[in-house]
């Protein structure tokens, strides 16, 4: 108890000093900040993405994004190699299949969710959405799927490959920019297009496809090996 | 003005961020640990989201109608928080996914989910 | 240049692909991912080459065609070429000693692996702080599956604890990443260290940004994770996470503290703090990994607190920073490699290495690189950073970091020492795969060329230096030869020294000369003994070849930077000479202890003096004005516990007791006298400087009073070395005392006694050490009556000690003679009358000496051994015509000696008259004594004789004693606890006293060791709690 409250003492002291160090020195700001500036009048002409955050993300600062698809791939490939260990024949009986209510439902949502998914990641560069967006929702599917069919087997090998062919044409892409275009990452050696059509601002619909893609089969991956490694008893 | 969006919105992103550490600091269970730090993350990034709100203006998205690539400089917001959200919400999901598979496998070797029960390394 | 997005692309794009291969491919999986490694070394030595090389100037490469801030920006410098050249040279290493586990169905180790790798070495080139947390991140996801892979028994929560540790850092770098962009629009490094003046924002978010990379860190005391990660993870992994993560996360530090002028001192204060406390807790650990754990701890705290001395350092930072970072790097990576080969964690398991020798040798070399001895580069780095910081007049700093170096000298040693002597017998035999030696081997290689390459740029260190230590790593290459060849090949090295080298100096530098050829004759003697052992003698050559390199380069060094380097040389040399005997692994450790001391004590004087001087030349000492007490004190110390002055000599009995029977000559006869030429030098540099006469009058004390110490307690002793140690703890406080006077009589008569001393000296040792060949003891009273057996012996001892006991005709009575002049002159004669007093209590050991040992009953055990071996014999009667020469005619030494000192003392009172010496008090003829004594020597030995015709011989129990006939050797031959009367009376005076003291701080400290690692409980949550305290406080501190 007294541990415990210290600790609180601590939390709500960081929490005063958060306050004085962050909250009272903000102020709400009246324009834009020069990168900012510079991206949304710039970004129409130079890239020629809708969505100004998804040019962001894949052209202007694009390493972020390489490294937080590095970051799911570790996870994945770190929780496929520590849950492998575990015996692979669970038993299938045991796990119970979902109610009425769920298959019936994921008959219609799982499609529907999936086509979501391509749709999002497939225009982020004119909507609000992108690769990850689009990738998790595809994911969040696929756990409905498991959820509601226990018995349905879907192979993993179909995310792997996926997973990895994706990865590898992203980081092409990139080398492709580097060395056709202005620099690692430079979106522009495909052409710009007309603003607001889906072939438009370079080789962003590829990238973000390749990241729904990956995200998708990674997140895909990761809960069907959960899936699998039902402990024997209880 | 003391309700307004961005005072509102820092309230709950350090709120959050406060109930956040509490749980993960005294909280035994492990999986409730890990809610915790999930709690704590999305308080941070709500801050984050907040840095970038600036009254009045709409999102950095050209819809050929309100926004256009002309005005979008002085309609719209910063986009680069919104990336910086994007990359910290995705990071903090790939952390989360690793600490559930070790409490996964912790509870595997020992059957137990209490974090005092993992002492064996020490002094 | 290279794009360093080629790094990017290999790494990513292999680590992809590679899941694509899946189980079967595994072999060309690992042979892809080797190239990759191959090609990243391959990338970073081309960066090297066109910085060093070509002159190439910093370059930025630009993503996505923007310029920054509109994009992300890597550099490719100077730093990040060397930095990435280290980390990628590691990765490869790595991934080569993993090789084996790669196959065991661990087939995303390898792409993990790789990412690693290829996050560090962004984090080493990017220019955008969010994107360092994205690679933050990585790191640590990467180094999370790491941990996991081996299955060791506590990997899964060491790596729970590590993780959720992680995350809260992390989370205060993205908090601190998201304020400097709010603050002021740009995420790039060069725009935010351009700012002048940074809002307050701005530098809340600099605060968080520094603080959460000091916290990856692992500073104390909110390091309890780091430490699990340590010792429950495979030492592979402990490699890389000591030495490539922790070398990333120190630059990346560095590169953001250009933002950062503010926290200087916050980084000094945490970095020394973790030091000191690191080494400590270390004492108490039994753990290797853990151990390992500590220390690299502590190493990274001293680089932080190195980093925040940049601006003190000036341009001598980079040089410093990089130095102890190299040494660290190469040592720390090469200390958990050979972890990896051990199944057992204990400390003492590594004596298993004594039966591959590289790898002690190995061993060896890394824990002398880590504490700083020469040659090594954290030498170097170590010297310059104590002399800046003395110029710059941070002694407490200087305080701090010679504490807490000292403190890990302490369990290195120790557990070399472990290494060295603990019986291997119940660990498991260590396999060498060739996976696992090759990394190892190449990082001591590198280790070894970096610092020998050091030694010759330096300015300060002549070339000269150099060849003996070359030298000495032929011999050892040669070590599989038998012992005769190497003692041959070693006395022809010293032989050439001795009549190539040295006889020049006899017109430069009499001084010199007398050192020089006290340490080269000295050893070819003491080296001919060698001839006695049979065999290879495994592992002898090289070190007392190191010590004698170490003792030239002493006495020959013009910069105190040389001097200083001998220093440490010899002492590494004597060091395992010492730990060869039997029962030698505390006294090993404890001579270590206090010579590293000592050589602490003489560091911080050379860095004060040179903080006046600006000058590396040793005389410079001779203009010190500013705080020219302490300054001498802390040389004087310095050198006192090479001299084993009371209260600093309390290793020297055990030390040369339990040495090897010509290993005792060595360092007693021959080591103690580099003591002595350092007190020579000091007196000589600073003896006119009025401030020091004081501290001199205490040492005069000192010396006295050792001397009455020393020879007490030889009295008392029944071991026969132990006897002769103290004896020569007792002749160095004399020659102190001698010093002390600092009088023209005073220091002739410390150099005559430095010559005697090494003379006879050598003869005791010599002679009891092939007689305790022979008879198989130590113990006095064990032996007896062995005149009979072995009358060479007999003689040699019966020169010893007449020649130093100071009775004439022998060279003894010369010191004496002087002595007494000097002190009548000075007039201390309270302080002449304790060493007057304590020369009588010298003859009670004498007289135990040869009268146990070669009088009295011979013991049936011991009826047929022979005399001593003629490789012993031939060097002690070669001294023994020293002596004879030096008491026949010792004009001939003591005229030019006296001629030397003038130049110092150019008042004296002496005055050479042919055969005569005249002082003040009176004459004395050496010459004229010798004849008259050996006149009537002769004429009484031919009476005895002429009478012993008639003798007739008895049977050796054909005697009455007290009324009984005795039938056994023991009954008659008393000599166990002769003194026992003058023990009552007098024992008081040596009563262990100081042992006592320095025991009592040592458990003192331990204790003080136990208490504080009880912070680490092992639960991972306290260890956030620790880390958000940590944070609170310093925000608290931060925000007066």
């Amino acid at each position: 108890m007294l541990k415990n409250s210290f600790i609180a003492l601590l939390v709500l002291a960081f929490g005063v000093l958060l306050f004085h160090g962050v909250v009272k020195l903000y102020k709400v700001p009246e324009k834009l900040n020069r990168t900012a500036e510079f991206y949304n009048s710039n970004e129409a002409s130079q890239i020629g993405a809708a969505n100004v955050v998804t040019a962001v993300v894949v052209t202007y600062r694009g390493l972020y994004t390489l490294g937080e698809v590095t970051v799911l791939f570790l996870a994945a490939s770190v929780i496929g190699f520590f849950l492998k260990r575990k015996k692979k024949t669970a038993p299938v009986d045991a796990k119970p299949a979902g109610s009425e209510l769920m298959t019936t439902a994921s008959k219609v949502l799982v499609p529907g969710s999936i086509i979501l998914g391509v749709y999002v990641f497939v225009n982020g560069h004119l909507t609000p959405g992108g690769g990850f967006q689009g990738g998790a929702i595809i994911g969040t599917a696929i756990l409905l799927l498991a959820l509601a069919n226990p018995t349905y087997s879907i192979s993993k090998k179909v995310f792997h490959w996926i997973e990895s062919i994706s990865g590898f044409v992203f980081v092409a892409i990139g080398l492709a920019g580097l060395l056709l275009a202005g620099g690692f990452l430079d979106t522009r050696f495909l052409p710009n297009g007309e603003m607001l059509s889906l072939f438009s601002a370079g080789a962003i619909p590829l990238i973000y496809s390749m990241i729904g893609l990956k995200v998708g089969s990674e997140i895909s991956g990761i809960i069907l090996e959960l899936n699998d490694t039902q402990p024997n008893q209880d | 003005m003391l309700l307004s969006i961005e005072n509102i919105a820092l309230a709950s992103g350090i709120l959050l961020i406060l109930i956040g550490l509490l749980g993960a600091l005294t909280n035994k269970n492990i999986i409730r640990m890990i809610v915790a730090f999930s709690i704590f993350d999305t308080g941070v990034n709500i801050l984050i989201v907040t840095f970038g709100y600036m009254p009045g203006r709409t999102a950095p998205i050209i819809d050929g109608a309100k926004v256009t690539a002309q005005n979008i400089a002085q309609v719209a917001i910063d986009p680069v928080p919104q990336a910086l959200v994007l990359t910290a919400i995705v990071i903090g999901f790939g952390v989360t996914a690793l600490m559930l598979v070790f409490a996964l496998k912790m509870h595997e070797k020992r059957k137990s989910l209490d974090i005092n029960d993992y002492t064996d390394l020490k002094w | 240049m290279v794009s360093p997005y080629f790094l990017l692309g290999i790494g990513l794009g292999l680590a992809f692909l590679l899941g694509l291969l899946g189980q079967k491919a595994r072999k060309s999986s690992s042979i892809l991912i080797l190239v990759a490694l191959f090609s990243f070394v391959g990338i970073s030595f081309s960066w090297l080459w066109q910085f060093l090389q070509e002159n190439a100037s910093v370059t930025q490469f630009f993503s996505a065609g923007f310029k920054p801030p509109f994009s992300i920006a890597l550099q490719v410098g100077l730093h990040e070429a060397v930095l990435t050249s280290m980390i990628n040279v590691m990765g490869l290493f790595s991934f080569v000693s993993l090789w084996r586990n790669m196959k065991d169905g661990n087939e995303k180790l390898g792409p993990i692996l790789l990412i690693l790798f290829m996050g560090l070495n962004m984090l080493v080139l990017t220019r955008d702080i969010f994107n360092v947390f994205v690679f933050l991140e990585i790191t640590a996801i990467a180094l999370g599956g790491l941990i996991l892979f081996d299955e060791k028994k506590h990997a899964r929560s060491a790596g729970f604890k590590y993780l959720i540790a992680s995350a809260l850092i992390s989370t205060i770098y993205l908090l601190g990443a998201v304020l400097i962009y709010f603050s002021n629009g740009s995420l790039y490094l060069d725009d935010v260290m351009a700012l002048n003046n940074m809002s307050p924002m701005a530098i809340v978010a600099v605060f968080l940004l520094i603080l959460s990379l000091v916290l990856e860190l692992k500073p104390f005391p909110a390091n309890g994770w780091a430490l699990d990660v340590y010792q429950g993870a495979n030492p592979a992994i402990g490699a890389i996470v000591s030495a490539a993560i922790g070398s990333t996360m120190l630059f990346l530090l560095y590169k953001l503290m250009g933002m950062a002028a503010f926290m200087q001192e916050f980084l000094i204060a945490v970095g020394l703090i973790s030091f000191i406390a690191s080494n400590l807790l270390a004492l108490v650990q039994k753990n290797a990994n853990r151990l390992l754990g500590y220390s690299s701890i502590g190493q990274i705290g001293l680089i932080i607190s190195i980093i925040g001395l940049k601006d003190i350092l000036g341009d001598q930072f980079l040089f410093v920073a990089f130095m102890i970072l190299i040494t660290h790097f190469l040592a720390k990576a090469g200390l958990f490699w050979l972890s990896a080969m051990l199944k057992s964690d204990e400390l003492k398991a590594w004596s298993v290495f004594r039966k591959k020798s590289v790898l002690l040798v190995l061993f060896g070399i890394f824990i002398f690189a880590l504490i700083g001895f020469p040659p090594f580069p954290s030498f170097y780095g170590k010297w310059t950073l104590i002399i800046n910081l003395a110029e710059t007049h941070n002694y407490y700093l200087i305080a701090a970091i010679l504490i807490g170096s000292f403190l890990e000298a302490i369990y290195l040693f120790r557990w070399l020492g472990y290494a060295i002597k603990v019986d291997f017998t119940e660990y498991d035999e260590v396999k060498i795969n060739w996976e696992k030696l090759i990394p190892v081997l190449t990082f001591g290689a590198l280790l070894l060329a970096s610092g020998l390459y050091m030694a010759h740029l330096m300015p300060g260190i002549e070339d000269i230096t150099l060849w003996p230590l070359l030298f000495i790593l032929a011999i050892y290459l040669l070590d599989f030869l038998p012992a005769y060849i190497k003692n041959t090949i070693s006395i022809a090295a010293l032989a050439y020294f001795s009549f190539i080298i040295l006889p020049p100096y006899y017109e430069k530098d009499l001084l010199r000369f007398i050192f020089l050829g006290i340490f080269a004759i000295g050893g070819i003697l003491t080296l001919i003994a060698g001839y006695a052992y049979k065999g290879k003698r495994r592992g002898f050559y090289p070190v007392a070849l190191l010590m004698y390199a170490g003792l030239i380069v002493l006495i020959q060094a013009e910069t105190t930077l040389s001097f200083f380097f001998g220093w440490e040389i010899m002492t590494a040399g004597s060091y395992f000479l010492i730990i060869r005997g039997k029962r030698s692994m505390e006294h090993g450790l404890s001579y270590m202890l206090f010579s590293i001391g000592g050589a602490y004590a003489i560091l911080a004087g050379l860095g004060l003096t040179f903080a006046q001087t600006h000058n590396i030349d040793i005389l410079s000492l001779a203009s010190v004005t500013v705080h020219a007490k302490l300054i001498f004190l802390l040389l004087a110390v310095g050198f006192l516990t090479k001299t084993a002055a009371l209260g600093l000599h309390i290793w020297l009995p055990g030390a040369h007791a339990e040495a090897e029977s010509d290993v005792s000559p060595m360092v007693s006869a021959i080591l103690l006298k580099a003591g002595v030429f350092g007190l020579f030098i000091l007196m000589i540099a600073m003896g006119k400087n009025p401030e020091v006469a004081s501290i001199a009058y205490i040492l005069g004390w000192v010396g006295a009073l050792t001397a009455l110490v020393g020879n007490l307690a030889a009295a008392f002793q029944e071991d026969a070395k132990r006897l002769l140690a103290y004896s020569s703890i007792a002749q160095l406080g004399y020659i102190l005392f001698a010093l002390a006077m600092m009088s023209h009589l005073g220091w002739m008569t410390a150099m005559v006694y430095s010559l005697n001393h090494f003379m006879y000296k050598a003869i005791l040792f010599l002679t009891i050490g092939a007689v305790v060949l022979r008879v198989g003891t130590h113990s006095m009273y064990k032996m007896g009556g062995l005149i009979q057996r072995m009358p060479l012996a007999f003689i040699a001892v019966l020169v010893g000690i007449i020649a130093l006991s100071g009775v004439p005709p022998l060279s003894g009575f010369a010191g004496k003679w002087f002595f007494y002049n000097a002190v009548l002159e000075k007039g201390w004669y309270f302080q002449g009358a304790i060493v007057f007093f304590s020369g009588i209590v010298a003859f009670l050991y004498l007289f135990k000496l040869i009268y146990s040992v070669f009088l009295g009953q011979l013991k049936d055990n011991l009826r047929q051994v022979k005399d001593i071996s003629i490789w012993f014999a031939i060097p002690i009667y070669v001294l023994i015509l020293g002596i004879m020469f030096f008491s026949a005619k010792p004009e001939w030494v003591l005229q030019p000696l006296s001629d030397m000192l003038t130049q110092w003392y150019p008042n004296t009172s002496l005055s050479f008259d042919g055969l005569y010496i005249n002082s003040n008090f009176g004459y004395w003829s050496g010459t004229g004594v010798m004849i008259t004594i050996m006149i009537m020597f002769i004429v009484l030995l031919l009476w005895l004789w002429i009478l012993s015709r008639k003798v007739v011989k008895v049977k050796q129990f054909n005697i009455v004693y007290s009324a009984e006939a005795p039938q056994r050797p023991e009954t008659t031959h008393v000599s166990y606890n002769i003194f026992a009367g003058y023990y009552k009376a007098l024992g008081w005076i040596v009563a262990p006293k100081i042992s006592e003291l320095w025991n009592k701080i040592s458990d003192f400290v331990v204790s003080v060791a136990h208490f504080g690692r009880m912070i680490y409980t092992g639960n991972g949550q306290t260890y956030l709690v620790h880390i958000l305290a940590f944070i609170v406080v310093t925000f608290l501190w931060f925000l007066n």
